[in-house]
């Protein structure tokens, strides 16, 4: 904690005017922040101001950006923007419950790994290196290829990928919090071992836990829409950034049609890397602006 | 201890002392662009090399074998096509008549159950030695026997007699006027015998577990065609040498390559910067836009086509699918429309389940969009007010048909009279997989000819004993038979004249159409696309591209 | 730590079985008929070619039965014969393990040195200008889709300006050096033909530019809060007590310190790479393993699938056996258990 306090009176030192803006919002934070916040009104509200549906056929198709059609039109002659802009509503979607789900399965098992050690620990980490020893992308698509195409299922296909990664994660927190000296104090006290979790281990560690989700979200977001380009994700018409760059891709001559989603995917990723990458500076010691 | 401002204040100001590492970011730079400017080595325009210059043909490649008597695709019509001989060729010019090969005359009995072949006695192989009755015996043997996905073009054969080098006689089981087509087909390309015997390959009876030679053939090849195998490596190219001891007219070009290029729009880039001298898959709207005055595109009809396919016998099918459900279905398409939407307009509507421009298909009545009939139809059929039903397809592009734009535009035309479709775009593997267990209510796939013969429609979606359709169409327990089907088909096999089969397939193409079971949605073009110096650009109905009638003007 | 070591280099049969089991099992169990891809759509319902052709494959007999001869062939060394490409799946991998290990060299040569420049940058002017459009540069490369870019790159430099040549690894014409590595920029040297050195270092250029951007963040980020800590430490203090200067303080002190960490996230992109590279090698035409895995996945090619996920399995463990040692002969305060 004391770093902190130096960190300000360096700040001070040098005239910063640090202490007018908190410290964790630092640049990249609000620009990621605010970002996904368009980006989250945009999936609220868009159904109440798009210029057109999803869905129609509302002009020549293969026309390339005018000011009627600010992206052009696909094959089918819809509106390249408005579909890109309702891509949020499943991009964003899914991106939220694949890390939502991810993290808490992830959690569970990485505590009873920690928690219990020996044989359970063992078995639970190899089945989580197994998983990770496949290669993502292969992963997946056997899995849609058994669950059948669709959103829901390339849903499943992520979070069988992702949960490894927050198990590790949480056995680790749990491994060097059980050594720490009041939680070896509390277990010598007799608490029991959900009481550890709950009271020492978890608070403890939320944070790097946090940091790791809002980093890959944007990871998420890139993995459902290589899903989608592939052919594994979302279902024909409903419009989804991978799957309308896939569209385009046939037809690069026309590049408006990829090159919209292709934007929208980048500054989603780009905010909540900001986001993340702010947060982590803030939040690790070593790269903390001094 | 870490107090920031030791290093990030004051010490920041010496701007100089890190002007090295803008150097040596300057200097990454640079090499970057040296390498993407320099080294132009200028591989196009210079005619002089001429035919002895490679031509390069841009193709996603499809190989399942690179063994004639084992492979079964597109791309192995042109690789087999270029390096084997077969005993009768196909004038490229009307895409039907047939013409001498190693066979300099052939003749078929009255009632079609017997055909001899007179072999010319300059045939060789590409190691110099000569290719006689022998070859063409062991090499349809094999075929037979290897019981790959060709291997039915061998049915029915009963005997293969070859009483001196120069003469095959083949005696069929029953009546086949399409035995011609098939012998025309590249998979009935001779064999080196002795070359492939010794590099273990066999023509037994038990060849499809004795035979060891496929794996030989990825490296080799041993026929006398006018070009051999110089490489192959999978997923990226096939090497074509000219046989300089071909025994026919020596073909024009040194080497050909085909690459493996994965889309349309690559294929395109390739093709106008001068990488590739044939690009085999634009699609009619990507060629529709290329305005480059080295390339010339020629739009031409071809015999592949894409349809629905409509199964009231599938097993999870809760809908009544009657004919007149499937015939409201073919009312309610708009046909002109998809053929927009999927390829700029670049094809035919098609009548039936036999290509136009196959016998018989010149006077079929074409679909048309009525809604109104539609309508009624529906009604008729006892579903007023439309119906939802799943439609699980392959999810590919074949022939410029993308599948997902080619649905999303059905769907729309259909929700017009209230049939709400759910699209399931499937890999291939696992819709075969559906396909052949419990069948699918409503499909799309595409079909192109293996032959040049209209039988093989019949054989494949006709409502007669043993095609997969009918079975499909039915339910595996009661395939649907359509009795008329199976008698015009009969006599088509043991007619003489072209005339009498003409009219024999159009009164099939009629009754397929009565069957409603199979809607062609559309009939692509294809579009022949090259380097305006390139001469001999065609389709060929039996091989694709026969590589050998190619060459640099 | 050699018994420490000994354990884990035991444990990989054990979890390379595990993963073959898995891999075996999930997928056997797809709905997928891996028939078509041997037979013919067409020829499905001929029961002659159908009986042959589960028979040649190995697919009449019931399912522990295949995984029982499977295991045995794997531990003779024999990976069975691809579906698709009819080749040994060894012989496959052999080929096609060269290509991707190149491109992802190329990559990391690509991010290495841009992340090391960025990273620095970044570090020794922390805050300014030159801080925040190293991190933008950073972070869009991480926030790609590589198939956007890669699609994006090879439309504008390839087919409109022709600064870059197009997809594949060689001018379509030529004809790669004779095998040595299997890698045509190594190859071509040792063959000490130019020419086509020169070709393929063109040709690798774009698609490793677009892989090697992707990781290219990780590192930069990684260097600059390295860097940052090291320059803190007393013995940087004490190098510039002395009176040296800025860039021989950066150069012989704080760099090669700050490097250690790199070097571990280095051996993991790499491992990411290597089988990560899916859609990159399929935009620009490289037969790597990447798009072998997917179009094996695509048929439904099992032996093939299971050579592609043995192969990545003993990369993933073996680069985090790597990595985990790293972390000990840099740390000593680490200890493995």
């Amino acid at each position: 904690m004391t770093a902190d306090i130096r960190t300000l009176e360096a700040g001070l030192e040098l005239g910063r005017p640090v202490a007018r803006v908190p410290a964790w919002l630092t640049l990249p934070v609000g620009v990621g922040a605010a970002i996904i916040l368009v980006w989250v009104l945009v999936a609220l509200t868009i159904s109440w101001w798009a210029p057109y549906g999803p869905l129609a056929t509302v002009g020549t198709r293969l026309t390339g950006p005018s000011w009627n059609h600010l992206a052009g039109t696909d094959a089918l002659g819809r509106d390249v923007f408005t579909r890109t802009l309702y891509g949020t509503r499943s991009s964003l979607p899914i991106a939220g419950i694949v890390i939502a789900v991810a993290v808490v399965i992830g959690c569970v098992i990485g505590a009873v790994a920690g928690l219990f050690g020996g044989w359970v620990d063992s078995f639970l980490m190899r089945i989580s290196d197994i998983t990770l020893a496949f290669p993502p992308i292969l992963l997946a698509m056997t899995v849609t290829a058994s669950l059948g195409p669709g959103l829901r299922n390339a849903l499943f296909a992520m979070v069988v990928v992702w949960w490894p990664v927050y198990a590790r994660l949480l056995r680790a927190q749990v491994i060097s919090v059980k050594q720490q000296d009041h939680v070896t104090a509390a277990t010598a006290m007799g608490a029991g071992r959900m009481r550890l979790l709950v009271r020492h281990i978890l608070p403890l560690s939320m944070t790097p836990i946090l940091v790791n989700a809002t980093m890959d979200f944007g990871q998420v977001v890139l993995l459902a829409a290589s899903l989608s380009f592939i052919g594994l994700g979302a279902l024909p018409p409903s419009p989804e950034w991978g799957s309308m760059i896939s569209e385009g891709s046939v037809r690069f001559y026309e590049w408006w049609i990829a090159a919209a989603p292709g934007l929208a995917i980048l500054t989603v990723v780009l905010g909540f890397n900001f986001l993340g990458d702010g947060v982590r500076d803030f939040l690790d010691p070593r790269t903390r602006r001094r | 201890m870490h107090s920031g401002y030791e290093f990030g204040g004051p010490q920041m100001k010496n701007v100089k002392k890190s002007r090295w590492l803008i150097a040596l970011f300057a200097l990454a730079a640079v090499a970057m662009l040296a390498v993407a400017c320099g080294g132009d080595d200028d591989s196009g325009g210079s005619t002089s090399a001429g035919n002895d210059k490679p031509l390069v043909i841009a193709r996603d490649m499809d190989i399942n074998s690179m063994d004639p008597s084992r492979a079964y695709c597109d791309t192995c019509q042109i690789y087999l096509s270029a390096t084997y001989d077969t005993l009768i060729g196909l004038d490229p010019k009307d895409n039907k008549t047939f013409i001498p090969r190693v066979a300099e005359k052939w003749e078929g009995n009255a009632d079609r159950t017997q055909y001899t072949f007179h072999l010319n006695k300059k045939a060789n192989f590409a190691d110099g030695t000569a290719l006689t009755a022998t070859d063409v015996k062991w090499s349809f043997e094999r075929l037979a026997n290897v019981k790959g996905s060709a291997a039915y073009f061998m049915d029915g054969i009963t005997s293969i007699d070859i009483p001196d080098p120069q003469t095959v006689i083949i005696k069929l089981a029953a009546s086949d006027s399409s035995f011609l087509a098939k012998v025309n087909a590249t998979y009935a390309g001779i064999i080196n015998s002795k070359v492939a015997a010794a590099n273990g390959a066999t023509n037994g009876k038990d060849a499809d577990t004795t035979d060891k030679a496929e794996a030989w053939f990825l490296k080799n090849s041993a026929g006398g065609g006018p070009y051999t195998l110089a490489n192959y490596t999978e997923g990226a190219e096939i090497r074509l040498a000219r046989n300089d001891k071909y025994w026919g007219d020596k073909p024009a070009l040194k080497e050909v390559i085909i690459k493996q290029v994965k889309d349309a729009v690559t294929q395109r880039q390739q093709l106008e910067t001068g990488d590739a001298d044939i690009a085999m898959q634009l699609d009619p709207d990507t060629a529709k836009k290329v305005n480059n005055k080295s390339v010339t595109i020629k739009e031409v009809p071809s015999f592949n086509f894409v349809y629905i396919a409509l199964s009231p016998g599938a097993k999870d099918n809760k809908i009544d699918l009657n004919s007149n459900i499937r015939e409201a279905v073919r009312a309610a398409l708009d046909y002109d429309g998809i053929i927009q939407v999927t390829l700029g307009g670049g094809g035919k509507k098609q009548a039936a389940a036999i290509p136009n421009g196959f016998l018989g298909t010149k006077n079929l009545p074409l679909p048309k969009r009525d809604l109104v009939k539609a309508k009624q139809l529906l009604k008729d059929g006892g579903q007023p007010n439309g119906f939802e039903i799943d439609a699980i397809y392959p999810n590919v592009n074949v022939y410029g048909v993308d599948f997902n734009t080619m649905m999303q535009k059905i769907q729309s035309d259909l929700a017009e009279v209230g049939i709400k479709l759910k699209l399931q775009p499937v890999e291939f593997t696992v819709w075969v997989a559906k396909i052949r267990g419990d069948g699918i209510p409503f499909t799309a796939v595409y079909f192109a000819p293996d032959h040049t013969d209209p039988i093989q429609y019949v054989q494949y979606f006709g409502m007669v004993p043993g095609s997969p359709w009918s079975a499909r169409a039915g339910g595996k327990a009661t395939p649907l038979i359509n009795q008329a089907e199976v008698d015009l088909s009969a006599k088509a096999l043991a007619a003489n004249s072209d005339e009498e089969r003409e009219k024999l397939y159009e009164s099939i193409g009629k009754e397929m159409i009565k069957d409603a079971i199979h809607l062609p949605i559309v009939n692509p073009n294809l579009e022949l696309a090259y380097r305006s110096n390139i001469d001999g650009m065609h389709y060929s109905a039996c091989c694709n591209l026969e590589v050998a009638r190619l060459k640099r003007k | 730590m050699g018994t420490y070591v000994l354990r884990r280099v035991l444990m990989m049969p054990v979890l390379l079985l595990g993963l073959v089991t898995v891999a075996f099992i999930v997928s056997r169990t797809v709905p997928a008929d891996p028939l078509s891809t041997v037979v013919s759509e067409r020829q499905l319902s001929n029961p002659v070619v159908v009986h042959a052709a589960e028979k040649r494959w190995g697919l009449d007999k019931p399912l522990p039965a295949q995984y029982v001869i499977y295991v045995r062939n794997l531990l003779r060394g024999d990976m069975g014969t691809s579906f698709r490409t009819k080749q040994n799946v060894r012989q496959d991998l052999e080929d096609r393990l060269p290509v991707t290990v190149e491109l992802t060299l190329a990559s990391m040569a690509i991010a290495v040195t841009v992340g090391l420049v960025l990273g620095i940058l970044a570090a020794v002017r922390r805050n300014s200008w030159v801080d925040h459009v190293a991190r933008l540069f950073a972070l869009f490369g991480s926030s790609l889709p590589v198939f956007w870019t890669g699609l994006f790159l090879l439309y504008i430099f390839y087919a409109r300006l022709g600064w870059f040549p197009g997809p594949g690894r060689l001018d379509p014409r030529a004809v790669g050096p004779d095998k040595v590595t299997g890698m045509y920029t190594v190859d071509s040297l040792l063959a000490g033909d130019l020419g086509t050195f020169w070709d393929a270092l063109q040709h690798i250029a774009l698609p490793s530019f677009v892989l090697g951007w992707a990781v290219m963040g990780i590192i930069s980020r990684l260097v600059r809060a390295s860097l940052l800590e090291v320059l803190n430490q007393d013995y940087v203090r004490t190098a510039r007590a002395k009176g040296l200067t800025e860039r021989s303080v950066i150069i012989t002190h704080a760099l090669r310190n700050a490097l250690i960490p790199v070097l571990t996230i280095i051996g993991i992109s790499f491992a990411v790479l290597i089988t990560g590279a899916v859609l990159t090698e399929s935009i620009f035409s490289w037969p790597g393993i990447g798009s072998y895995a997917v179009d094996s996945s695509r048929a439904l090619d099992f032996p093939a699938i299971m050579g592609v996920s043995i192969l990545g399995g003993v990369i993933f463990l073996v680069t985090n056996l790597v990595t985990d040692m790293t972390y000990v002969l840099v740390d000593p305060r680490i200890r493995l258990s």
